[in-house]
């Protein structure tokens, strides 16, 4: 997708992606890759299906129909009624090893300090030796600036150090891809910035990251590649240049207009 | 199973079945006025509070069989109330029993008070006192009623297990239902038929009870689902 | 006032060795009935949130007769209950006559399965209480069901039952004074021994009080102290955030 890296090898492919909850369709043949390094923004108006597309690349929501591939596994769906078999989950289990997920509510685990939900997964699901966990999770919490609250509890920090722990924790399992559901959505205005700034610092690092975000003006600064989706299927995709500033839709043009605001 | 059995049997502790009625009524309702007492002495003075404590914490404290036991046997340990003319009165287990049951569950009705006391917002009342409303209009018109609606589903669950305490008097030889399931055990040795027919009769009861408070909660909190009220009328 | 000291002493007229042996045993019973009913309520809080439909629908009917039934009929359904089927058992294979069966064992028993009626809903309402999201973020991180239960739910919602769990342990020590109708010599039967051999049912029921008070009383100061210690650094737990 993004043609300057075009030898790259693919870390996560959707292909033809559906979802319908009940009568509503809420995703129609959905078809999106992001290679090595990619940092794709996904934009649309809320209902369009984008946090539903996030959700089913880890299998948070079960997609109908269609192909989900994450490193070397890949998953195929052929109907609504699909059961998984003991293979698949594993597959699933294995899949979802590979990727770090950011949720809107932080959803950190209350019952920990930071640095024991940075630990937990390297630790307790991929059984990696205490010591290098502690090691890596004390450098996850460096780096996203919240080194001095490593003891502290989830309920004792504010919105924007809970999604920055949330952050490093998805860091601390080494995935592929940083999965990233409006991570700045839940925040107090004041707090969006400080959240944005380790996002961006993660993308000049060169990791491969899927950002839903209402945060235009960040979308068209990070990414190398934009989704404008609606009614769920991609209305407009390409370069930031052009989904942010110059789209083909005049959907997307005026759904970037209303959002921007009269600073852009 | 023996349905012939069973059919002789059921109809014998059905006959317990009054007595049972009469010691949960009976210690209920002595049970709620002391409960009532209770609270008003919380209400007066620090040192009415402390005491309401302590004999909250005394009876919540200690199992009802001990407390049936010290009743029944223990005040015979004092001649001067064994020649009193209370004396009659105390020897009877029936009477015994309601003092014991009554004492016991004015503290658990106390504290499901307190509770129900305490859910009343403190909105209502400050509402109530602007529109210079009376103490006691208050207590009946806003507080009490707010405060019983709060506390029936604790309450119903306090009649049911009252009505299961009644049991115990069947340790102090009153033929309630549990007490002749004994005595019918004790003839036929057939423990397990006998005890499931008492079971089911005590099931059946607190079924009922738990219907008719459900049934209650639903009419009284029509008030706390808009829904209902959009329903054409 | 002397003759009562040297009755509770541990002196050589005194019951005191006595009553301590029994407050033990009532702590014992105690301790085995709230165990059979924490492993009973886990299972049928587990069958209430996850088991399939037949199971689920076993766990609630055992609530709902559980919670409609005397404590004092489950204590002799299963001794009297047990005592019958085992003789009946041991008749078949030639023993004759009626077969004793342990008060303790059918006590435990007993309590276990009244308190596990109590304690699953206790469970189920903790487990509710997890926020989802956390489960969430478990799922997505490829985290196997037993590491999430063991991780993740089980200490959340441990947090949020340990009131409960108390509650339901108080329950079972009290409930514990019924075993003594088998004939198990716990706190109650003691006292009513020694009551009877003295003549002075008061003083030894009061004294069989103060022995349960003591204990209720202690265990309501560990819980407390658990619960102090569990909620550190929680407080957003509490209003169920």
């Amino acid at each position: 997708m993004n043609p300057t890296t075009v030898q790259t090898p693919t870390t996560v492919r959707l292909a033809d992606i559906h979802k319908s909850f009940g009568k509503q369709e809420v995703l129609r043949g959905i078809d999106l890759e992001a290679r090595d390094g990619d940092v794709i923004s996904i934009i649309g108006s809320s209902g369009s299906g984008k946090s539903t597309l996030l959700r089913c690349i880890p299998f948070l929501e079960i997609p109908d129909q269609g192909e989900v591939t994450v490193g070397d596994e890949t998953i195929v769906l052929t109907g609504a009624a699909h059961r998984f078999s003991r293979v698949e989950r594993q597959k699933i289990r294995r899949l979802r090893g590979q990727i770090g997920f950011v949720f809107q509510s932080f959803n950190l685990w209350p019952h920990m300090t930071a640095l024991q939900n940075v630990m937990e997964v390297p630790l307790h699901v991929q059984g990696r030796p205490r010591a290098e966990c502690r090691e890596e999770a004390e450098a996850m919490l460096a780096k996203v600036g919240l080194a001095d609250k490593r003891d502290a509890w989830p309920a004792h920090l504010s919105g924007g150090q809970q999604q920055r722990v949330a952050i490093a924790r998805a860091l601390a399992s080494r995935p592929r891809a940083l999965l990233f559901d409006e991570p700045t959505s839940a925040l107090d205005p004041e707090l969006v910035g400080e959240v944005l700034r380790v996002i961006r610092a993660l993308a000049e690092e060169g990791r491969t990251m899927l950002i839903v975000t209402h945060e235009m003006a960040f979308a068209r600064e990070v990414s190398n590649h934009a989704i404008y989706l609606h009614e769920g299927r991609i209305e407009e995709a390409g370069p930031p240049q052009q989904v942010f500033l110059d789209p083909v839709s005049e959907r997307c043009r005026r759904f970037v207009r209303g959002q921007a605001g009269p600073v852009d | 199973m023996d349905l012939a059995f069973i059919a002789e049997v059921f109809p014998k502790l059905l006959a317990g079945l009054p007595l049972t009625l009469s010691l949960a009524v009976l210690s209920l309702s002595g049970g709620a006025v002391l409960a009532l007492m209770l609270s008003g002495l919380r209400a007066s003075s620090w040192l009415g509070a402390q005491f309401a404590n302590f004999y909250v914490y005394i009876f919540r404290g200690t199992p009802l069989l001990i407390q049936i036991f010290l009743i029944y046997y223990g005040l015979a340990q004092f001649p001067a109330l064994r020649h009193s003319l209370l004396w009659p009165l105390l020897r009877e287990p029936y009477v015994c029993a309601v003092l014991a049951l009554m004492l016991n569950d004015a503290a658990y009705t106390s504290e499901i008070l307190r509770g129900g006391l305490r859910a009343v917002p403190s909105g209502a009342i400050e509402a109530a006192k602007v529109a210079g409303m009376s103490r006691p209009t208050m207590l009946r018109r806003i507080v009490l009623p707010l405060a019983f609606r709060q506390a029936l589903p604790a309450y119903g669950a306090e009649v049911t297990s009252m009505v299961k305490a009644t049991s115990l008097a069947s340790v102090v030889t009153l033929m309630e239902v549990t007490g002749l399931a004994r005595a019918e055990v004790s003839q036929s040795y057939r423990a397990i038929e006998v005890f499931l027919c008492a079971a089911v009769i005590y099931l059946v009861l607190v079924t009922l009870i738990t219907r008719l408070v459900h049934w209650l909660e639903a009419r009284l909190s029509t008030h706390r689902s808009p829904a209902l009220d959009r329903s054409p009328a | 006032m002397g003759e009562a000291f040297t009755l509770l002493g541990f002196g050589p007229e005194g019951w005191g060795h006595a009553l301590l042996t029994a407050g033990l045993t009532t702590l014992a019973v105690s301790a085995c009935a709230f165990a059979c009913g924490l492993v009973l309520g886990t299972l049928c809080a587990w069958a209430k949130i996850a088991g399939p439909p037949v199971l689920r629908r076993a766990a609630d009917i055992y609530g709902v007769v559980l919670r409609g039934i005397p404590d004092l009929l489950v204590i002799y359904l299963f001794y009297f209950g047990g005592r019958q089927i085992v003789t009946a058992i041991a008749n078949q294979f030639g023993h004759t006559g009626p077969v004793e069966i342990s008060g303790f064992v059918a006590g435990s028993l007993a309590i276990g399965l009244i308190s596990g009626a109590a304690q699953a809903e206790v469970l189920r309402g903790a487990f509710h209480a997890i926020p989802p999201g956390t489960l969430e973020a478990a799922r997505v991180t490829g985290m196997r069901r037993w590491t999430m239960f063991r991780r993740i739910i089980a200490p959340q919602a441990l947090r949020t039952a340990l009131p409960g769990l108390g509650n339901q342990w108080q329950s079972v020590i009290k409930e514990s004074a019924l075993v003594s109708v088998t004939g198990l010599v716990e706190t109650l039967r003691a006292v009513s021994v020694a009551a009877n051999s003295t003549e002075l049912p008061f003083l030894f029921f009061l004294a069989g009080g103060a022995i349960y008070l003591a204990i209720t009383t202690v265990s309501g100061l560990v819980f407390r102290f658990a619960e102090w210690r569990a909620m550190r650094g929680q407080p957003a737990m509490r209003v169920g955030g």
